[in-house]
């Protein structure tokens, strides 16, 4: 559907986006992580053909996005990191600007309006003044006049900054429902759970490389570990964290021992250890690794302290 | 086209729900119209100063210095002081040493001194000291124009003793006798009169003719007349003219007013139009710079992933600019109508043609301060800068006439400049539609070329970036 080839743009000196390729299957909940300025939005803004590459191409359906205002542009939404409404306005105002935008006219504009505002569980404030709601209905209403005209594959550039729990959860829930019927979507975030929770597939991305590209499970097989274990960093652990140090890698956080095997590490020798210097298995914690253990393994460097 | 139209109207519409854009865009210029109104006096029955205060020192002991005074007291401009007040009701005539202490404090910028030798004896004319503070030299120079206006137009026989002294100094009494009675001999064979009495009135340097039959009064109708005296002209609005005013007679100067003459309150057709172009510039450079706004908000984002493309967005703009400015000129012009009575609906199609290219050229004018500026807080200080400069050089403030020869070949650079004259020409000349089609052309033209260098340089900048 989406197919981006060593794509590279830059900013005077700053390479935003070096050499990336990508392709994106209909129907693909897709995920970019990274931290801000890694290059998320640039390669979004590009993807949604507002801005030309310096070198390299972005299909979609085998047709340039670049320059392209009809067709492509009729089967695209974009839902900015900004809240892209006019706040003067009221929500149904807006709404009716966008999807005229896009040509719809008369009852199909009037079903759109009742469908975004349905979505967005917004029915009683369509003639509110977009200026009054809160951060969350913003969001939604954001969320929702990108979808007026059914697109085909949405952009949503960080959707949910700034968004209570309960928003972020209706977003989520809306955006699921889309992905089932059908849309493509393109998520950027720099919330790892939000990509573990959404996306069939990510592409992690830093400083306008796309560092890893896959499933969760595909990238965490990236880590030379395939679970973390963690324990409590006393004098009782001490000969414990000591004797694991040649087993792979271990660091102590705020009173706790994070224990990362080597790949091919059996996690049977650790429980031997244990159980030989008398530690009861309450005290481990065994899970399998995040994202941002994969973004810690492929950038040195933590996704928030980016 | 739709496009154009769909973000035209949410411009509109934003506009509308802006109280305070909708506030400063009417509200504030008619109140200030209203203001300024009162500050040019167009609210009063005459124009011109009123009421400057002048302290006037009489040492003269001539009977006219106290006809002069008299004459200054008569006169609207002047609120004279002559006495200092000793309290409890007590005063005393005002000396020199009193009014230089007082013009260093500021208690008044003029005073004039009648010294002892208002006439002199050695030398042909009036002996007057004209002391003033310059804080002010416009109105320096109005009160100096003002105080000869008022010798040469109510007291002439202080010239015309000081040329009867003059004249006695140079033939000697048999002869300064002579003259005079034949002077008076002529004057009665061919005007009437007594021929005594007007040698006296000559001997007293008093010229006037106006109780003599045939005189003279040069009135036409549907026409001012006036007459000048050597010092410049004089203007009645009723055509009569003063009795003794005979240096009138030596330079008739007849004056007649072509245009405007139906106007109930000329000055307020520049005032209008000079201020409703200056607030449409500042409104539709206020409205411009909201394209940054809606770049920083993502909106411009939003409109270009649908099918927008950036001259929609632009040419949407610049028509709601052109019917912003059209509507705020219309308000103005019937505040105008209300506040000063102008005639708007009886040249309305001319006034419209006018009106419409001064908000496309204003309009485009707000579009290029968005295109050069880098960002809206840079598009608001340049455009304060901007407008003000072509409001004051352009004329909206006062006429380009009033400066000097460069800035006004400047001022014809400025869209203000052909606004406020195609309104004047419409307003004070009574002009037609097809008689102000060269400065509508002009104005188009302006708004046609500063919109294309406002469109090159958005294809230049970053805006839509």
């Amino acid at each position: 559907m989406l197919s981006l080839r060593n794509v590279t743009k830059r900013f005077g000196s700053i390479t935003a986006l070096d050499n990336a390729s990508l392709d994106i299957a209909p129907g693909e909940f897709f995920g970019l992580l990274g931290p801000n300025g890694a290059g998320k939005s640039t390669l979004m803004s590009l993807v949604a053909g507002l801005r030309g590459a310096d070198s390299g191409t972005i299909e979609f359906g085998g047709q340039p996005v670049a320059g392209g205002t009809g067709g492509y542009r009729q089967n695209l939404g974009l839902v900015p990191q900004t809240i892209a409404l006019f706040l003067e306005l009221t929500a149904e105002e807006n709404l009716r600007i966008f999807g005229e935008l896009q040509g719809l006219r008369g009852l199909k504009l009037k079903a759109a309006l009742d469908d975004a505002f349905a979505a967005a569980q917004l029915e009683d404030r369509r003639k509110s003044l977009v200026k009054t709601f809160s951060g969350g209905m913003l969001r939604r209403l954001n969320l929702v006049a990108a979808l007026l005209h059914r697109p085909k594959l949405l952009l949503c550039d960080e959707p949910t900054v700034g968004v209570d729990p309960q928003s972020r959860n209706a977003i989520f829930e809306h955006l699921q429902q889309l992905n089932r019927s059908g849309v493509t979507i393109i998520y950027s975030t720099h919330y790892m759970e939000e990509a573990e929770r959404l996306c069939s597939r990510i592409g992690v991305i830093d400083h306008g490389r796309i560092l890893a590209l896959g499933s969760l499970d595909e990238l965490l097989t990236k880590l030379p570990f395939e679970d973390e274990i963690t324990f409590p960093a006393n004098s009782g652990t001490a000969q414990l964290a000591a004797q694991l140090a040649g087993s792979g890698e271990i660091t102590a956080i705020d009173g706790t021992h994070r224990f990362r095997p080597r790949a091919g590490y059996p996690l049977s020798a650790f429980f031997t250890l244990t159980e030989a210097l008398g530690l009861p298995p309450r005290l481990f914690i065994s899970q399998r690794p995040t994202l941002e253990a994969l973004f810690l393994h492929l950038t040195g460097r933590k996704l928030r302290d980016a | 086209m739709s496009q154009v139209l769909i973000l035209l109207r949410k411009s509109l519409l934003s506009f509308w729900r802006s109280k305070a854009a909708v506030f400063i865009t009417f509200l504030v210029p008619i109140v200030l119209i209203y203001l300024f109104g009162h500050v040019f006096g167009l609210y009063r029955s005459g124009s011109g100063p009123a009421g400057i205060p002048i302290a006037v020192v009489n040492l003269s002991r001539e009977p006219a210095a106290q006809n002069f005074v008299d004459a200054l007291k008569a006169e609207k401009a002047f609120a004279l002081i002559t006495t200092v007040d000793l309290g409890k009701g007590a005063t005393r005539p005002l000396t020199e040493a009193d009014v230089r202490s007082d013009l260093h404090d500021n208690r008044y910028r003029y005073a004039l001194i009648l010294p002892a030798d208002l006439i002199p004896e050695n030398s042909l004319g009036v002996h007057l000291k004209f002391l003033f503070n310059p804080r002010n030299e416009i109105e320096s120079q109005t009160v100096n124009g003002l105080l000869q206006k008022t010798i040469f137009s109510n007291v002439p026989q202080l010239l015309g003793q000081s040329l009867q002294r003059n004249a006695h100094r140079f033939l000697g009494d048999e002869r300064f006798e002579h003259f005079n009675r034949t002077i008076a001999n002529t004057v009665a064979d061919n005007f009437g009169g007594d021929r005594e009495e007007i040698y006296q009135r000559n001997i007293a340097g008093d010229f006037g003719f106006a109780n003599l039959q045939g005189s003279n009064r040069g009135k036409a109708d549907g026409q001012n007349s006036a007459a000048s005296s050597l010092a410049g002209s004089r203007e009645s609005a009723t055509g009569d003219q003063k009795p003794a005013d005979v240096f009138s007679r030596i330079i008739n100067l007849e004056s007649e007013q072509v245009a405007g003459k139906e106007l109930k309150n000329p000055m307020a057709a520049r005032l209008v139009g000079g201020y409703a172009i200056m607030f449409l510039l500042f409104a539709v450079s206020g409205s411009a710079t909201t394209l940054f706004e809606e770049k920083n908000s993502g909106v411009f984002q939003r409109l270009m992933s649908c099918p927008v493309r950036p001259a929609h967005i632009l040419w949407a703009r610049f028509l709601f600019g052109v019917i912003l400015g059209l509507v705020q000129i219309t308000a103005l012009f019937c505040a105008g109508r209300v506040f000063f009575g102008l005639d708007i609906f009886g040249h309305a199609g001319a006034l419209l043609a006018v009106s419409l290219a001064a908000a496309a050229a204003c309009s485009a004018f707000g579009m290029l301060i968005a295109a050069i500026a880098p960002s809206a807080a840079a598009a608001n200080g340049m455009a304060t800068f901007v407008v003000i400069s072509m409001s004051a050089v352009g004329g909206a403030w006062f006429p380009v006439s009033f400066m000097p020869d460069y800035i006004q070949r400047i001022s014809k650079l400025t869209l203000v400049y052909w606004s406020v004259e195609g309104f004047a020409d419409v307003l004070w000349a009574g002009r037609s539609m097809i008689e102000v089609l060269p400065k509508v052309g002009i104005l188009a033209g302006i708004a046609a070329g500063v919109m294309l260098v406002a469109v090159w340089r958005f294809n230049r900048g970053k805006l839509f970036d």
